[in-house]
Protein backbone atom coordinates (compact mmCIF):
# COMPACT_ATOMS: atom_id res chain seq x y z
CA UNK A 1 0.00 0.00 0.00
CA UNK A 2 1.06 3.48 -0.98
CA UNK A 3 2.11 5.86 2.07
CA UNK A 4 -1.33 8.06 0.80
CA UNK A 5 -3.56 5.20 0.28
CA UNK A 6 -2.42 4.68 4.08
CA UNK A 7 -3.54 7.81 4.97
CA UNK A 8 -6.50 7.52 2.67
CA UNK A 9 -7.72 3.95 4.78
CA UNK A 10 -6.83 5.90 8.07
CA UNK A 11 -8.97 8.69 7.54
CA UNK A 12 -11.74 6.07 6.51
CA UNK A 13 -11.51 4.08 9.14
CA UNK A 14 -11.71 7.37 11.23
CA UNK A 15 -15.02 8.07 9.84
CA UNK A 16 -15.92 4.65 10.46
CA UNK A 17 -15.83 4.64 14.37
CA UNK A 18 -17.32 7.81 14.47
CA UNK A 19 -20.46 6.43 13.00
CA UNK A 20 -20.40 3.40 15.17
CA UNK A 21 -19.84 5.41 18.45
CA UNK A 22 -23.27 7.32 16.64
CA UNK A 23 -24.51 3.87 16.12
CA UNK A 24 -23.86 2.53 19.82
CA UNK A 25 -25.32 5.96 21.45
CA UNK A 26 -28.28 5.62 19.04
CA UNK A 27 -28.55 1.62 20.58
CA UNK A 28 -27.96 2.75 24.19
CA UNK A 29 -31.05 5.16 24.02
CA UNK A 30 -33.36 2.70 22.37
CA UNK A 31 -32.76 -0.15 24.33
CA UNK A 32 -32.48 1.72 28.19
CA UNK A 33 -34.91 4.74 27.17
CA UNK A 34 -36.96 2.86 24.70
CA UNK A 35 -37.88 0.18 27.48
CA UNK A 36 -38.24 2.28 30.48
CA UNK A 37 -41.87 2.28 30.02
CA UNK A 38 -41.91 -1.37 29.69
CA UNK A 39 -43.23 -3.26 33.46
CA UNK A 40 -41.01 -6.59 32.06
CA UNK A 41 -39.01 -7.77 34.48
CA UNK A 42 -36.36 -10.56 34.15
CA UNK A 43 -34.91 -11.96 36.96
CA UNK A 44 -36.54 -8.83 38.95
CA UNK A 45 -34.40 -6.55 37.01
CA UNK A 46 -36.46 -4.27 35.05
CA UNK A 47 -35.93 -5.27 30.94
CA UNK A 48 -34.43 -1.49 30.06
CA UNK A 49 -31.72 -2.55 32.70
CA UNK A 50 -31.08 -5.71 30.22
CA UNK A 51 -31.18 -3.63 27.43
CA UNK A 52 -29.56 -0.16 28.18
CA UNK A 53 -26.96 -1.57 29.91
CA UNK A 54 -25.49 -5.95 29.19
CA UNK A 55 -27.81 -4.76 25.54
CA UNK A 56 -24.85 -2.05 24.55
CA UNK A 57 -22.37 -3.80 26.09
CA UNK A 58 -22.85 -6.61 23.65
CA UNK A 59 -24.08 -4.40 20.83
CA UNK A 60 -20.78 -2.55 21.07
CA UNK A 61 -18.80 -5.67 21.30
CA UNK A 62 -20.69 -6.76 18.21
CA UNK A 63 -20.13 -3.48 16.24
CA UNK A 64 -16.70 -3.23 16.69
CA UNK A 65 -16.19 -6.79 15.01
CA UNK A 66 -17.85 -5.41 12.34
CA UNK A 67 -15.55 -2.84 11.92
CA UNK A 68 -12.40 -5.15 12.41
CA UNK A 69 -13.83 -7.84 9.93
CA UNK A 70 -15.26 -5.62 7.08
CA UNK A 71 -14.03 -2.09 7.43
CA UNK A 72 -10.32 -1.77 8.76
CA UNK A 73 -7.07 -3.09 6.99
CA UNK A 74 -4.32 -4.30 8.03
CA UNK A 75 -0.65 -2.71 6.79
CA UNK A 76 2.90 -1.73 7.65
CA UNK A 77 2.92 1.77 9.68
CA UNK A 78 6.62 2.50 8.56
CA UNK A 79 6.82 4.16 4.88
CA UNK A 80 7.99 1.08 2.56
CA UNK A 81 11.31 2.11 0.67
CA UNK A 82 9.81 2.67 -2.67
CA UNK A 83 11.54 0.30 -5.77
CA UNK A 84 12.19 3.21 -7.75
CA UNK B 1 -10.17 -6.13 63.57
CA UNK B 2 -6.15 -5.24 61.77
CA UNK B 3 -4.67 -8.31 61.14
CA UNK B 4 -1.82 -8.82 58.93
CA UNK B 5 -3.76 -11.32 57.21
CA UNK B 6 -5.43 -7.95 55.99
CA UNK B 7 -2.24 -6.50 54.92
CA UNK B 8 -0.69 -9.75 53.11
CA UNK B 9 -2.66 -10.19 49.82
CA UNK B 10 -2.39 -6.61 48.69
CA UNK B 11 1.25 -6.67 49.96
CA UNK B 12 2.03 -10.05 47.78
CA UNK B 13 0.24 -8.18 44.56
CA UNK B 14 2.42 -5.09 45.16
CA UNK B 15 5.81 -7.08 45.38
CA UNK B 16 5.15 -9.76 42.56
CA UNK B 17 4.39 -6.28 40.10
CA UNK B 18 7.44 -4.98 41.35
CA UNK B 19 9.46 -8.21 40.20
CA UNK B 20 7.57 -7.93 36.96
CA UNK B 21 9.19 -4.42 36.36
CA UNK B 22 12.33 -5.09 37.28
CA UNK B 23 12.42 -8.17 34.95
CA UNK B 24 11.15 -5.69 32.14
CA UNK B 25 13.84 -3.60 33.02
CA UNK B 26 16.34 -5.90 32.91
CA UNK B 27 15.02 -7.42 29.38
CA UNK B 28 15.19 -3.85 27.84
CA UNK B 29 18.68 -2.84 28.74
CA UNK B 30 19.81 -2.94 25.08
CA UNK B 31 17.28 -1.18 23.68
CA UNK B 32 17.39 1.54 26.07
CA UNK B 33 21.34 1.89 25.81
CA UNK B 34 20.43 2.39 22.00
CA UNK B 35 17.28 4.90 22.59
CA UNK B 36 16.61 5.59 26.11
CA UNK B 37 13.44 7.90 25.39
CA UNK B 38 11.58 5.53 22.85
CA UNK B 39 11.96 2.67 24.96
CA UNK B 40 11.18 4.14 28.32
CA UNK B 41 8.06 6.61 26.93
CA UNK B 42 6.27 4.10 24.70
CA UNK B 43 7.93 0.74 24.78
CA UNK B 44 9.74 0.89 21.77
CA UNK B 45 6.61 0.06 19.82
CA UNK B 46 6.00 -3.26 20.91
CA UNK B 47 2.75 -3.66 22.36
CA UNK B 48 0.57 -6.63 21.78
CA UNK B 49 -3.02 -6.25 21.10
CA UNK B 50 -3.83 -7.96 24.56
CA UNK B 51 -1.26 -6.21 26.88
CA UNK B 52 -2.33 -2.59 24.77
CA UNK B 53 -6.26 -3.52 25.88
CA UNK B 54 -5.64 -4.44 29.18
CA UNK B 55 -3.22 -0.95 29.78
CA UNK B 56 -5.54 1.15 28.01
CA UNK B 57 -8.55 -0.35 29.88
CA UNK B 58 -7.12 -0.05 33.15
CA UNK B 59 -5.53 3.04 33.36
CA UNK B 60 -8.95 4.55 32.37
CA UNK B 61 -10.77 2.86 34.92
CA UNK B 62 -9.70 4.20 38.53
CA UNK B 63 -10.45 4.25 42.29
CA UNK B 64 -13.57 6.07 41.23
CA UNK B 65 -14.96 2.78 39.20
CA UNK B 66 -14.60 1.13 42.80
CA UNK B 67 -15.65 4.08 45.06
CA UNK B 68 -17.37 6.92 43.64
CA UNK B 69 -19.40 5.06 40.96
CA UNK B 70 -20.59 1.98 42.90
CA UNK B 71 -21.56 4.56 45.94
CA UNK B 72 -23.36 6.59 43.90
CA UNK B 73 -24.75 3.50 42.45
CA UNK B 74 -26.03 2.63 46.00
CA UNK B 75 -28.49 5.37 46.63
CA UNK B 76 -29.19 6.07 43.07
CA UNK B 77 -29.95 2.82 41.11
CA UNK B 78 -30.00 1.57 38.22
CA UNK B 79 -29.99 4.37 36.86
CA UNK B 80 -26.13 5.38 37.88
CA UNK B 81 -25.51 2.16 35.98
CA UNK B 82 -26.82 3.06 32.74
CA UNK B 83 -25.16 6.21 32.69
CA UNK B 84 -22.14 4.54 33.47
CA UNK B 85 -22.37 2.46 30.46
CA UNK B 86 -21.44 5.06 28.08
CA UNK B 87 -17.93 4.13 29.08
CA UNK B 88 -17.73 1.21 26.60
CA UNK B 89 -16.90 3.45 23.58
CA UNK B 90 -14.22 4.58 24.98
CA UNK B 91 -11.95 2.03 24.07
CA UNK B 92 -12.56 1.66 20.96
CA UNK B 93 -13.26 5.47 19.93
CA UNK B 94 -9.62 6.42 20.49
CA UNK B 95 -8.39 3.52 19.24
CA UNK B 96 -10.36 3.81 16.02
CA UNK B 97 -9.70 7.07 15.38
CA UNK B 98 -6.54 8.16 16.09
CA UNK B 99 -4.88 5.03 16.42
CA UNK B 100 -3.98 4.62 12.90
CA UNK B 101 -3.38 7.93 12.09
CA UNK B 102 -0.83 9.04 14.99
CA UNK B 103 1.07 5.66 14.56
CA UNK B 104 1.75 7.02 10.73
CA UNK B 105 2.93 10.16 11.64
CA UNK B 106 4.77 9.10 14.58
CA UNK B 107 6.56 6.09 12.91
CA UNK B 108 7.65 8.75 10.36
CA UNK B 109 8.74 11.61 13.06
CA UNK B 110 10.11 8.94 15.42
CA UNK B 111 7.62 10.65 18.08
CA UNK B 112 7.44 9.26 21.72
CA UNK B 113 4.86 11.74 23.15
CA UNK B 114 1.33 13.28 21.95
CA UNK B 115 3.12 16.37 22.52
CA UNK B 116 6.02 15.53 19.95
CA UNK B 117 2.85 14.96 17.55
CA UNK B 118 1.48 18.33 18.42
CA UNK B 119 4.89 19.85 18.12
CA UNK B 120 5.67 18.58 14.11
CA UNK B 121 1.96 19.63 13.26
CA UNK B 122 1.70 22.95 14.61
CA UNK B 123 4.99 24.11 15.40
CA UNK B 124 4.50 26.51 18.42
CA UNK B 125 6.13 26.22 21.84
CA UNK B 126 4.27 28.36 23.11
CA UNK B 127 1.31 25.49 22.38
CA UNK B 128 3.91 22.39 23.44
CA UNK B 129 4.37 23.95 26.46
CA UNK B 130 1.21 24.80 27.90
CA UNK B 131 0.15 21.44 26.70
CA UNK B 132 2.78 19.83 29.14
CA UNK B 133 2.05 22.42 31.90
CA UNK B 134 -1.51 21.21 31.49
CA UNK B 135 -0.86 17.53 31.67
CA UNK B 136 1.23 17.93 34.34
CA UNK B 137 -0.76 20.26 36.55
CA UNK B 138 -3.58 18.06 36.07
CA UNK B 139 -2.57 14.41 36.29
CA UNK B 140 -0.63 15.31 39.31
CA UNK B 141 -4.38 16.38 40.76
CA UNK B 142 -5.73 12.89 39.11
CA UNK B 143 -2.79 11.08 41.15
CA UNK B 144 -3.70 12.54 44.98
CA UNK B 145 -7.03 12.03 44.27
CA UNK B 146 -6.38 8.24 43.11
CA UNK B 147 -4.07 8.24 46.05
CA UNK B 148 -6.52 9.43 48.55
CA UNK B 149 -9.16 7.13 47.53
CA UNK B 150 -7.22 4.08 47.93
CA UNK B 151 -5.64 4.50 50.70
CA UNK B 152 -8.92 5.75 52.49
CA UNK B 153 -10.32 2.50 50.99
CA UNK B 154 -7.32 0.66 52.51
CA UNK B 155 -7.92 1.80 56.10
CA UNK B 156 -11.49 1.79 56.11
CA UNK B 157 -11.52 -2.26 55.29
CA UNK B 158 -8.06 -3.62 57.23
CA UNK B 159 -8.04 -1.19 60.23
CA UNK B 160 -4.38 -0.06 59.09
CA UNK B 161 -3.65 3.43 59.20
CA UNK B 162 -3.94 5.94 55.87
CA UNK B 163 -0.95 6.59 55.88
CA UNK B 164 0.53 3.05 56.01
CA UNK B 165 -1.36 1.68 53.31
CA UNK B 166 -0.68 5.01 50.90
CA UNK B 167 3.09 4.21 51.94
CA UNK B 168 2.97 0.64 50.80
CA UNK B 169 1.18 1.08 47.49
CA UNK B 170 2.08 4.74 46.96
CA UNK B 171 6.19 4.34 47.44
CA UNK B 172 5.96 0.64 45.19
CA UNK B 173 4.27 2.23 42.10
CA UNK B 174 6.59 5.26 41.80
CA UNK B 175 9.53 2.80 41.71
CA UNK B 176 8.44 0.01 39.58
CA UNK B 177 6.86 2.88 37.46
CA UNK B 178 10.37 4.74 37.23
CA UNK B 179 12.14 1.41 36.64
CA UNK B 180 9.78 -0.32 33.92
CA UNK B 181 9.32 2.79 31.83
CA UNK B 182 6.31 2.36 29.35
CA UNK B 183 6.60 -1.56 28.98
CA UNK B 184 6.55 -1.97 32.83
CA UNK B 185 3.52 0.05 32.86
CA UNK B 186 1.82 -1.78 30.23
CA UNK B 187 2.44 -5.27 31.74
CA UNK B 188 1.67 -4.50 35.43
CA UNK B 189 -1.16 -2.47 33.95
CA UNK B 190 -2.94 -6.05 32.41
CA UNK B 191 -2.16 -8.05 35.32
CA UNK B 192 -3.94 -4.82 37.59
CA UNK B 193 -6.90 -5.06 35.29
CA UNK B 194 -6.91 -8.74 35.97
CA UNK B 195 -6.68 -8.50 39.41
CA UNK B 196 -9.87 -5.99 39.16
CA UNK B 197 -11.60 -8.44 37.36
CA UNK B 198 -11.21 -10.95 40.14
CA UNK B 199 -11.96 -8.67 43.02
CA UNK B 200 -14.96 -7.24 41.47
CA UNK B 201 -16.32 -11.30 40.57
CA UNK B 202 -15.58 -12.14 44.38
CA UNK B 203 -17.40 -9.00 46.13
CA UNK B 204 -20.06 -9.57 43.87
CA UNK B 205 -20.45 -13.28 44.43
CA UNK B 206 -20.47 -12.36 48.41
CA UNK B 207 -22.63 -10.06 48.35
CA UNK B 208 -25.15 -11.59 46.76
CA UNK B 209 -24.72 -14.58 49.58
CA UNK B 210 -24.60 -12.03 52.58
CA UNK B 211 -28.01 -10.09 50.82
CA UNK B 212 -29.84 -13.28 50.41
CA UNK B 213 -29.57 -13.43 46.58
CA UNK B 214 -29.92 -11.68 43.77
CA UNK B 215 -33.53 -11.84 43.15
CA UNK B 216 -34.52 -11.30 46.95
CA UNK B 217 -31.90 -7.99 47.08
CA UNK B 218 -34.42 -7.10 43.94
CA UNK B 219 -37.72 -7.97 45.13
CA UNK B 220 -36.99 -5.93 48.18
CA UNK B 221 -35.77 -2.90 46.15
CA UNK B 222 -38.76 -2.75 43.63
CA UNK B 223 -40.73 -2.62 47.48
CA UNK B 224 -38.68 -0.16 49.13
CA UNK B 225 -36.94 1.63 46.72
CA UNK B 226 -39.02 1.88 43.62
CA UNK B 227 -37.53 4.60 41.92
CA UNK B 228 -34.24 3.03 41.87
CA UNK B 229 -35.62 0.75 39.16
CA UNK B 230 -35.79 3.67 37.11
CA UNK B 231 -33.58 5.00 34.81
CA UNK B 232 -34.09 8.93 36.22
CA UNK B 233 -34.28 7.30 39.60
CA UNK B 234 -37.29 9.72 40.57
CA UNK B 235 -35.51 12.99 39.33
CA UNK B 236 -32.63 11.87 40.82
CA UNK B 237 -30.66 11.21 37.43
CA UNK B 238 -31.72 14.12 35.51
CA UNK B 239 -31.85 13.85 31.49
CA UNK B 240 -29.01 16.43 31.39
CA UNK B 241 -26.94 14.65 33.61
CA UNK B 242 -27.25 12.36 31.33
CA UNK B 243 -25.95 14.33 28.31
CA UNK B 244 -23.01 15.41 30.30
CA UNK B 245 -21.88 12.08 31.44
CA UNK B 246 -22.10 10.96 27.51
CA UNK B 247 -19.43 14.07 26.60
CA UNK B 248 -17.55 14.03 29.81
CA UNK B 249 -17.09 10.21 30.37
CA UNK B 250 -17.50 9.00 26.72
CA UNK B 251 -17.19 10.92 23.93
CA UNK B 252 -14.74 14.16 24.98
CA UNK B 253 -12.33 11.05 26.48
CA UNK B 254 -11.35 10.85 23.04
CA UNK B 255 -8.80 13.35 23.67
CA UNK B 256 -6.80 12.38 26.94
CA UNK B 257 -3.43 12.15 26.20
CA UNK B 258 -2.80 9.11 28.65
CA UNK B 259 -5.25 7.21 26.53
CA UNK B 260 -4.02 8.81 22.88
CA UNK B 261 -0.15 7.99 23.54
CA UNK B 262 -1.14 4.47 23.28
CA UNK B 263 -1.28 5.10 19.74
CA UNK B 264 2.12 5.56 19.26
CA UNK B 265 2.97 2.45 21.14
CA UNK B 266 1.39 -0.41 19.87
CA UNK B 267 3.39 -3.33 17.21
CA UNK B 268 1.43 -3.41 14.09
CA UNK B 269 -2.44 -2.85 12.84
CA UNK B 270 -2.95 -6.31 14.48
CA UNK B 271 -2.15 -5.73 17.57
CA UNK B 272 -4.52 -2.50 17.32
CA UNK B 273 -7.40 -4.10 15.84
CA UNK B 274 -7.47 -7.54 18.61
CA UNK B 275 -6.99 -4.13 21.18
CA UNK B 276 -10.23 -2.63 20.09
CA UNK B 277 -11.88 -5.66 20.35
CA UNK B 278 -10.72 -6.98 23.94
CA UNK B 279 -10.53 -3.45 25.54
CA UNK B 280 -15.00 -3.26 24.63
CA UNK B 281 -15.46 -6.29 26.43
CA UNK B 282 -13.36 -5.86 29.08
CA UNK B 283 -14.10 -1.92 29.98
CA UNK B 284 -17.90 -3.28 29.00
CA UNK B 285 -17.48 -5.86 31.78
CA UNK B 286 -15.59 -3.80 34.72
CA UNK B 287 -18.03 -0.68 34.42
CA UNK B 288 -21.32 -3.58 34.68
CA UNK B 289 -20.04 -5.40 36.99
CA UNK B 290 -18.02 -2.94 39.65
CA UNK B 291 -21.22 -0.41 39.04
CA UNK B 292 -23.90 -3.00 39.78
CA UNK B 293 -22.18 -3.76 43.00
CA UNK B 294 -23.24 -0.80 44.03
CA UNK B 295 -27.22 -1.55 43.46
CA UNK B 296 -26.80 -4.87 44.78
CA UNK B 297 -24.68 -3.28 48.01
CA UNK B 298 -28.49 -1.98 48.93
CA UNK B 299 -29.29 -5.49 50.10
CA UNK B 300 -26.49 -5.42 52.38
CA UNK B 301 -26.31 -1.86 53.64
CA UNK B 302 -29.99 -1.28 54.41
CA UNK B 303 -30.00 1.45 56.43
CA UNK B 304 -30.48 5.31 55.26
CA UNK B 305 -27.77 7.26 53.72
CA UNK B 306 -26.94 9.54 57.24
CA UNK B 307 -25.78 5.89 58.96
CA UNK B 308 -22.81 5.56 56.67
CA UNK B 309 -21.72 9.21 55.74
CA UNK B 310 -21.25 9.57 52.72
CA UNK B 311 -21.60 7.72 49.19
CA UNK B 312 -17.39 7.07 49.25
CA UNK B 313 -18.04 4.92 52.76
CA UNK B 314 -20.18 2.50 50.74
CA UNK B 315 -17.75 0.13 48.82
CA UNK B 316 -15.06 -0.08 51.69
CA UNK B 317 -18.30 -0.65 54.36
CA UNK B 318 -19.75 -3.22 51.78
CA UNK B 319 -16.13 -5.08 51.78
CA UNK B 320 -16.31 -5.53 55.67
CA UNK B 321 -19.30 -6.80 56.10
CA UNK B 322 -19.76 -8.90 53.45
CA UNK B 323 -16.62 -10.86 53.90
CA UNK B 324 -14.16 -12.19 57.04
CA UNK B 325 -10.72 -10.19 56.80
CA UNK B 326 -8.79 -12.59 54.64
CA UNK B 327 -10.91 -12.24 51.88
CA UNK B 328 -11.43 -8.68 52.15
CA UNK B 329 -7.54 -8.44 52.16
CA UNK B 330 -8.14 -10.12 48.47
CA UNK B 331 -10.79 -8.00 47.85
CA UNK B 332 -8.88 -4.65 47.93
CA UNK B 333 -6.59 -5.66 45.81
CA UNK B 334 -9.17 -4.87 42.84
CA UNK B 335 -9.48 -1.28 43.89
CA UNK B 336 -5.78 -0.98 44.40
CA UNK B 337 -4.72 -2.40 41.02
CA UNK B 338 -7.22 -0.13 39.75
CA UNK B 339 -5.34 3.11 41.55
CA UNK B 340 -2.02 2.24 41.14
CA UNK B 341 -2.41 1.54 37.08
CA UNK B 342 -3.90 4.89 37.13
CA UNK B 343 -1.11 6.28 38.84
CA UNK B 344 1.74 4.32 37.06
CA UNK B 345 0.71 5.98 33.30
CA UNK B 346 -0.46 9.13 34.77
CA UNK B 347 3.18 9.30 36.37
CA UNK B 348 4.95 8.63 33.60
CA UNK B 349 3.13 10.64 31.28
CA UNK B 350 4.02 13.57 33.12
CA UNK B 351 7.34 13.30 33.96
CA UNK B 352 7.75 12.38 29.81
CA UNK B 353 5.73 16.22 29.64
CA UNK B 354 8.37 17.58 31.36
CA UNK B 355 11.66 15.71 30.43
CA UNK B 356 10.80 14.92 26.83
CA UNK B 357 8.73 17.83 25.33
CA UNK B 358 10.44 20.51 27.43
CA UNK B 359 13.69 19.77 28.79
CA UNK B 360 14.87 18.01 26.15
CA UNK B 361 13.40 20.28 23.31
CA UNK B 362 14.87 23.34 24.59
CA UNK B 363 18.81 21.72 24.66
CA UNK B 364 18.06 20.77 20.75
CA UNK B 365 16.70 24.32 20.19
CA UNK B 366 19.97 25.22 21.62
CA UNK B 367 22.40 23.16 19.47
CA UNK B 368 23.14 20.94 22.26
CA UNK B 369 20.66 17.83 22.31
CA UNK B 370 20.66 15.40 25.06
CA UNK B 371 23.00 12.44 24.95
CA UNK B 372 21.43 9.34 25.88
CA UNK B 373 23.01 9.09 29.09
CA UNK B 374 21.53 11.87 30.47
CA UNK B 375 18.09 11.28 28.89
CA UNK B 376 18.26 8.14 30.97
CA UNK B 377 18.98 10.18 34.07
CA UNK B 378 16.95 12.82 33.86
CA UNK B 379 14.02 10.45 32.74
CA UNK B 380 14.31 8.35 36.37
CA UNK B 381 15.20 10.93 38.46
CA UNK B 382 12.27 13.39 36.94
CA UNK B 383 9.77 10.18 37.40
CA UNK B 384 10.29 9.79 41.27
CA UNK B 385 10.74 13.17 41.53
CA UNK B 386 7.26 13.80 40.67
CA UNK B 387 5.99 10.38 42.34
CA UNK B 388 7.69 11.37 45.09
CA UNK B 389 5.78 14.71 45.27
CA UNK B 390 2.38 13.19 44.64
CA UNK B 391 2.63 10.78 47.62
CA UNK B 392 4.16 13.43 49.42
CA UNK B 393 1.18 15.71 48.87
CA UNK B 394 -1.33 12.59 49.46
CA UNK B 395 -0.64 12.36 53.48
CA UNK B 396 -2.74 15.34 53.99
CA UNK B 397 -4.88 15.66 51.31
CA UNK B 398 -7.30 18.26 49.88
CA UNK B 399 -10.96 16.45 50.50
CA UNK B 400 -13.71 15.62 47.93
CA UNK B 401 -12.08 12.60 45.74
CA UNK B 402 -14.18 12.50 42.89
CA UNK B 403 -14.45 15.90 42.32
CA UNK B 404 -10.51 16.46 41.87
CA UNK B 405 -10.57 13.54 39.42
CA UNK B 406 -13.75 14.65 37.67
CA UNK B 407 -11.92 18.89 37.19
CA UNK B 408 -8.56 17.47 35.94
CA UNK B 409 -10.60 14.56 33.44
CA UNK B 410 -12.60 17.96 32.04
CA UNK B 411 -10.14 20.25 31.85
CA UNK B 412 -7.66 17.49 29.79
CA UNK B 413 -10.37 16.73 27.45
CA UNK B 414 -11.36 20.36 26.58
CA UNK B 415 -7.29 21.41 26.21
CA UNK B 416 -6.72 18.41 23.97
CA UNK B 417 -9.62 17.86 21.85
CA UNK B 418 -9.82 20.34 19.22
CA UNK B 419 -6.00 20.63 18.66
CA UNK B 420 -5.81 16.50 17.79
CA UNK B 421 -8.85 15.93 15.90
CA UNK B 422 -8.67 19.32 13.69
CA UNK B 423 -4.69 18.56 13.85
CA UNK B 424 -4.56 15.43 12.51
CA UNK B 425 -8.29 15.67 10.29
CA UNK B 426 -8.50 18.85 8.32
CA UNK B 427 -5.37 20.09 6.68
CA UNK B 428 -6.39 23.99 7.46
CA UNK B 429 -5.97 23.94 10.81
CA UNK B 430 -3.45 26.49 11.58
CA UNK B 431 -1.22 27.68 14.66
CA UNK B 432 -3.25 30.08 15.68
CA UNK B 433 -6.49 28.17 16.22
CA UNK B 434 -4.71 25.58 18.15
CA UNK B 435 -3.44 28.51 20.52
CA UNK B 436 -6.87 30.16 20.49
CA UNK B 437 -8.59 26.83 21.64
CA UNK B 438 -6.01 25.54 24.14
CA UNK B 439 -5.84 28.13 25.97
CA UNK B 440 -9.18 29.62 25.78
CA UNK B 441 -10.67 25.96 26.10
CA UNK B 442 -9.03 25.43 29.71
CA UNK B 443 -10.10 28.71 30.96
CA UNK B 444 -13.26 28.66 30.15
CA UNK B 445 -13.50 25.46 31.46
CA UNK B 446 -11.81 26.59 34.46
CA UNK B 447 -13.51 29.76 35.26
CA UNK B 448 -16.82 28.24 34.66
CA UNK B 449 -16.23 25.86 36.98
CA UNK B 450 -14.81 27.79 39.78
CA UNK B 451 -17.78 29.83 39.44
CA UNK B 452 -20.39 26.78 38.85
CA UNK B 453 -21.76 28.64 36.06
CA UNK B 454 -23.37 26.28 33.53
CA UNK B 455 -25.89 26.15 31.21
CA UNK B 456 -29.35 24.06 30.83
CA UNK B 457 -27.84 22.44 34.16
CA UNK B 458 -25.15 20.54 31.41
CA UNK B 459 -21.81 19.80 32.74
CA UNK B 460 -19.03 22.35 32.29
CA UNK B 461 -17.57 20.65 30.01
CA UNK B 462 -20.04 21.40 27.48
CA UNK B 463 -19.09 24.95 27.57
CA UNK B 464 -15.42 24.24 27.54
CA UNK B 465 -15.75 21.84 24.09
CA UNK B 466 -18.35 24.43 22.92
CA UNK B 467 -16.31 27.23 23.25
CA UNK B 468 -12.68 26.04 22.55
CA UNK B 469 -14.66 25.67 18.95
CA UNK B 470 -15.88 28.33 18.47
CA UNK B 471 -12.27 29.71 19.41
CA UNK B 472 -10.40 27.50 16.90
CA UNK B 473 -12.16 28.53 14.32
CA UNK B 474 -12.11 32.04 14.97
CA UNK B 475 -8.46 31.80 15.12
CA UNK B 476 -7.71 29.94 12.17
CA UNK B 477 -9.42 32.33 10.44
CA UNK B 478 -6.69 34.88 11.93
CA UNK B 479 -3.36 32.99 11.44
CA UNK B 480 -2.00 31.92 7.81
CA UNK B 481 -2.27 28.04 6.49
CA UNK B 482 0.52 25.24 7.68
CA UNK B 483 3.14 25.26 5.44
CA UNK B 484 3.99 22.53 2.65
CA UNK B 485 6.42 20.57 4.37
CA UNK B 486 3.85 20.11 7.79
CA UNK B 487 0.66 19.17 5.25
CA UNK B 488 2.71 16.69 3.11
CA UNK B 489 3.82 15.22 6.71
CA UNK B 490 0.39 14.98 8.03
CA UNK B 491 -1.98 14.27 4.82
CA UNK B 492 0.28 12.81 1.85
CA UNK B 493 -2.84 11.86 0.25
CA UNK B 494 -3.93 15.78 -0.89
CA UNK B 495 -0.23 15.43 -2.83
CA UNK B 496 -0.93 12.11 -4.25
Amino acid sequence: MKQSDKFRQANKEALATVIATVAVILFWWAAGFGLADCKTMILGTPLWVWGGCVGTWIFACVVVYLLIKFVYKDFDLDEEVSHE
Amino acid sequence: MSSIFNLLPVFAFLVFLLFVSLKIQRDSASDRAANFARDYFIGGRTLGGFVLAMTTAATYSSVSTFVGGPGVAWSIGWGWLYMAMVQVVVIFLVLGVFGKKIALVAHKIDAVTVIDVLRARYHSDMLANFAALVTVAFFCATMVAQFVGAAKLFEAVTGFSYVTGLTMFGLIVVFYTTVGGFKGVAVTDAFCAIAMLIGTCLLFGCMLSVGGGYLKIMSDMAVQHPDMLEPLSGGKMPMSLYISMWCLVGICTLSLPQSVVRSISYKDTKALHRAMLIGTIVIGAMTLFATSLGVVAKGVLTQPMSAYGSVDNITPRAIVESMGPFWAGVCIIGPVAATISTVSSLLLTASGSIVKDVYMNIREKQGKPLPNESIRTYSLVGTILIGIGVYWISISPPSVIWKINMFAFGGLETAFFWVLIFGLFWSKANKMGALFAMYGGVVIYCVSMAMKFNVLNLHQIVLGIGGSLVLFLVGNALGKEPDEATRRLFFPEQFD
